[in-house]
């Protein structure tokens, strides 16, 4: 009963438009990382941190008037909201439970209340038990009276930083890569500190030595002799004392240098994915983003092109020499296997992409790339270079929108340098120079009142539009070079192809367009 | 009959030596590699080996002498420099187009004496750049290029005295006289631009103009004399 419940609620949920508006508005002001809000909140979150943790310092030795408390209530309700804020948005467990029920109906069993439930609180509890989760219940849970004695936790809220520094997050994952490491090196030193200070007070504990008085002498006294800071004020007197110190000042500084090379070590391996999860991040928030797939001279060249016009690109290579170069240049890259579904996936899908270029000198790899774009994403553009000309039909079947063959370009300038008829691609240099003038397509839309109707009727004379040709019903192999301008009625989806000033072509378009208005 | 040849049995001279094969020319390749060179043979093309070492075999091959046009190739950036220097120093005439492969060799290359660079990665680059900036004109480009064997683009320059020196562009119609369409106009002595055809626009044609025509291959021939008439 109570599981119908549970289950017809989610469903009202998940039809209901206002909560999952409210829902949508506080994952982007909270979590959600392209969202321009969230950048306004981690900023007003930085603030509070800052302001409460300064108050709680200076309130130490001296006392500030009561209007202060309100500035500490109103960022704990800030932090509270926060908390059940990204309590509420960690899941949807809306989405879960449907899911639950229509696998069940498709079993034909009755949905069972323990597994809702477990659903939910596995759910939430992994929320709860997340190490950012927890820091933010710390920087709450001070101001409960009863936990007044960890008022020194607020000084954990700091942590809250983490959250919002990227680089620091990256840090401490290097280090955790260092774990085996890390580990041995722990082990290491408790072992050192454990032995050394059982000798120190073997020998000098029974009241030789005035300062060591207990165990807790002796191992304090190890751990300021082994981290090479040695204050000085327990010094060890007899011998053999003097014979362990000796070995743990030696011990201390191989485990110092230790844990230095095995911080730099990983440091030095991992700064570049880190600079390049960096960029990656950057590459997210950009839309309408262009993925140059290759680094050689084309790839350079383009991207010189395109950085003059201010397009936004990210420039992808597996050559780490032609990708310092992109980096010289202070363009977006990444140096990465682009054949790898992982690396297309983080690159092209799960960014706002609008071309991709592909122009290594691997014809099998820029194949790969297509395909496996082409497989997820059909109506993404993408333009391929071709290195050899019987490839070109195969980029062609894979549906690459644009093949480039340079090397045949290069032929038909080269012919029409010595003087024979030229090809269109020879040519499009110059019908692609910026001026009021283009050549564009015209498209008759079906149901169009034009249809039936002949060029001049179009009035693309009057506004000295030229009609070079026309693609019957869109057809390419259809196709009418010249059309009489008052004998050819026009069809559905004929494309007419047009020479003129680009915005009386576009006022044509427009007034073909408007009519489905 | 006019004489080209191509040093360089490369990708581009490939391509090149194709779409030569059907034209009025008599073609020969030359390359420094045997391996090369067996490969142009195998594809039906005239070819020998050369090591270079020799100014006497540009003078075997007919530089200075029937040889209209000279493309260079090949991989290698020295050789290409080196062939066309030298066959610069023999024929003082010659059109020498030489490929490219940093853009930073341009200079070095016409200081040589070739006529015209060419760099199939800018050449390639410049493409995707207009398909990524212009992709509607890109779209009906590459539709020409498919039907290509129906209708033809053709250059013309237009000479003192012909027809078409002096004419407004107000006064020309060739769609109904002649079934061919006037894109515009090349001033290539001049600054290079192209000139779109429009009725709209005043523009008178002077000589050296470039007309840059579309129509079938068989009203562009007829055409062709049109122009080439002098009054």
């Amino acid at each position: 009963m109570l599981a119908r419940l549970i289950i017809s609620f989610a469903y009202f949920l998940d039809s209901n438009k206002i909560y999952k508006k409210v829902k949508g508005f506080v994952y982007d002001l909270l979590d959600n990382p392209r969202s321009s809000m969230k950048s306004y909140f981690d900023v007003l979150i930085i603030g509070l941190v800052l302001l409460t943790v300064a108050i709680f310092i200076y309130d130490i030795s001296n006392h500030l008037p009561y209007q202060f408390g309100l500035i500490e209530d109103f960022a704990v309700s800030v932090f509270i909201f926060e908390w059940i804020g990204r309590f509420w948005t960690s899941a949807n467990i809306r989405l879960l439970i449907i899911r639950y029920h229509k696998k069940m109906l498709e079993l034909d069993q009755e949905p069972k209340l323990s597994k809702i439930l477990k659903i939910i609180i596995k759910q939430k509890i992994r929320y709860i038990l997340s190490p950012m989760a927890i820091i933010d219940l710390l920087a709450i849970l001070p101001v409960y009276r009863p936990f007044r004695v960890l008022r020194i936790f607020l000084i954990f809220r700091l942590f809250k930083f983490f959250r919002y520094t990227k680089s620091l997050n990256s840090f401490f994952k290097v280090l955790s890569d260092k774990k085996f490491e890390f580990e041995f090196l722990f082990i290491l030193g408790v072992f050192t500190v454990f032995l050394s200070s059982t000798i120190m007070y073997t020998f000098e504990g029974v009241g030789n030595n005035p300062h060591i008085n207990s165990y807790m002498d002796a191992i304090y006294w190890s751990i300021i002799t082994i981290s090479t800071v040695g204050y000085g004020d327990i010094t060890p007197v007899t011998m053999m004392g003097k014979i362990v110190t000796a070995f743990l000042v030696g011990g201390g500084f191989m485990i110092l240098v230790l844990a230095t090379s095995i911080v730099t070590n990983a440091l030095s391996q991992k700064i570049d994915i880190i600079k390049e999860n960096k960029l990656l991040a950057e590459a997210h928030k950009l839309t309408r983003l262009i993925v140059i797939i290759g680094f050689g001279r084309m790839g350079q060249i383009l991207a010189e092109d395109l950085h003059k016009d201010q397009k936004r690109f990210i420039v992808v290579d597996i050559n780490k020499e032609n990708i310092a170069k992109a980096g010289h240049q202070g363009y977006l890259h990444m140096q990465a296997d682009a054949s790898n579904y992982a690396i297309i996936n983080s690159l092209v899908f799960e960014n706002n992409v609008e071309k991709v270029i592909v122009l290594t000198e691997n014809d099998a790899l820029n194949l790969s790339i297509l395909l496996t774009i082409k497989a997820q994403e059909k109506n993404l553009d993408v333009i391929v270079r071709a290195n050899s000309y019987n490839n070109i039909k195969k980029f062609k079947i894979a549906k690459a929108d644009h093949v480039i063959f340079p090397y045949e370009t290069v032929a038909e300038v080269a012919v029409e340098y010595i003087g024979n008829s030229v090809k269109f691609d020879a040519i499009d240099n110059i019908l692609i120079q910026e001026s009021d003038f283009t050549i564009d397509g015209i498209d008759i839309l079906e149901g169009s009142s034009f249809i039936g109707s002949c060029i001049d009727d179009l009035g693309l004379d009057d506004l000295n539009i030229t009609t070079i040709a026309i693609l019957k019903n869109g057809n390419i192999r259809n196709f009418i070079f010249n059309p009489d301008h008052d004998e050819y009625e026009f069809e559905a989806n004929d494309t007419l192809i047009v020479v003129g000033k680009v915005e009386y072509i576009n006022k044509i378009g427009n007034e073909i367009r408007r009519q489905f208005a | 009959m006019k004489k080209v040849v191509i040093f360089g049995y490369t990708k581009s001279g490939k391509e090149i030596a194709k779409l030569l094969k059907d034209g009025d020319f008599e073609l020969e390749i030359i390359d420094e590699d045997p391996m090369q060179v067996a490969d142009a043979n195998i594809d039906g093309y005239f070819a020998r080996h050369t090591t270079l070492d020799d100014d006497k075999i540009f003078e075997d091959i007919g530089i200075g002498d029937n040889v209209d046009a000279l493309f260079c190739t090949s991989n290698n950036d020295s050789l290409n420099l080196f062939v066309t220097l030298s066959a610069r120093n023999i024929d003082k005439n010659l059109k020498i187009l030489t490929e490219i492969k940093k853009m930073e060799d341009e200079k070095k290359m016409i200081l040589a004496g070739a006529n015209r660079t060419i760099s199939p990665h800018s050449v390639g680059a410049a493409k995707a750049y207009r398909m990524i900036n212009k992709p509607r004109v890109s779209r009906v480009l590459d539709i020409f290029s498919k039907i290509e064997n129906k209708i033809s683009i053709i250059e013309l320059e237009v000479r003192k005295g012909s027809l078409y020196d002096g004419k407004n562009f107000k006064n020309i119609n060739l769609s109904s006289s002649n079934d061919l369409i006037l894109l515009g106009l090349l001033d290539i002595k001049r600054s290079n631009e192209f000139i779109f055809f429009s009725r709209g626009v005043s523009h008178k044609i002077r000589p050296g103009d470039t007309m840059v025509v579309l129509g079938s291959k068989k009203n562009l021939k007829k055409f062709k004399i049109e122009v080439d008439t002098i009054k």
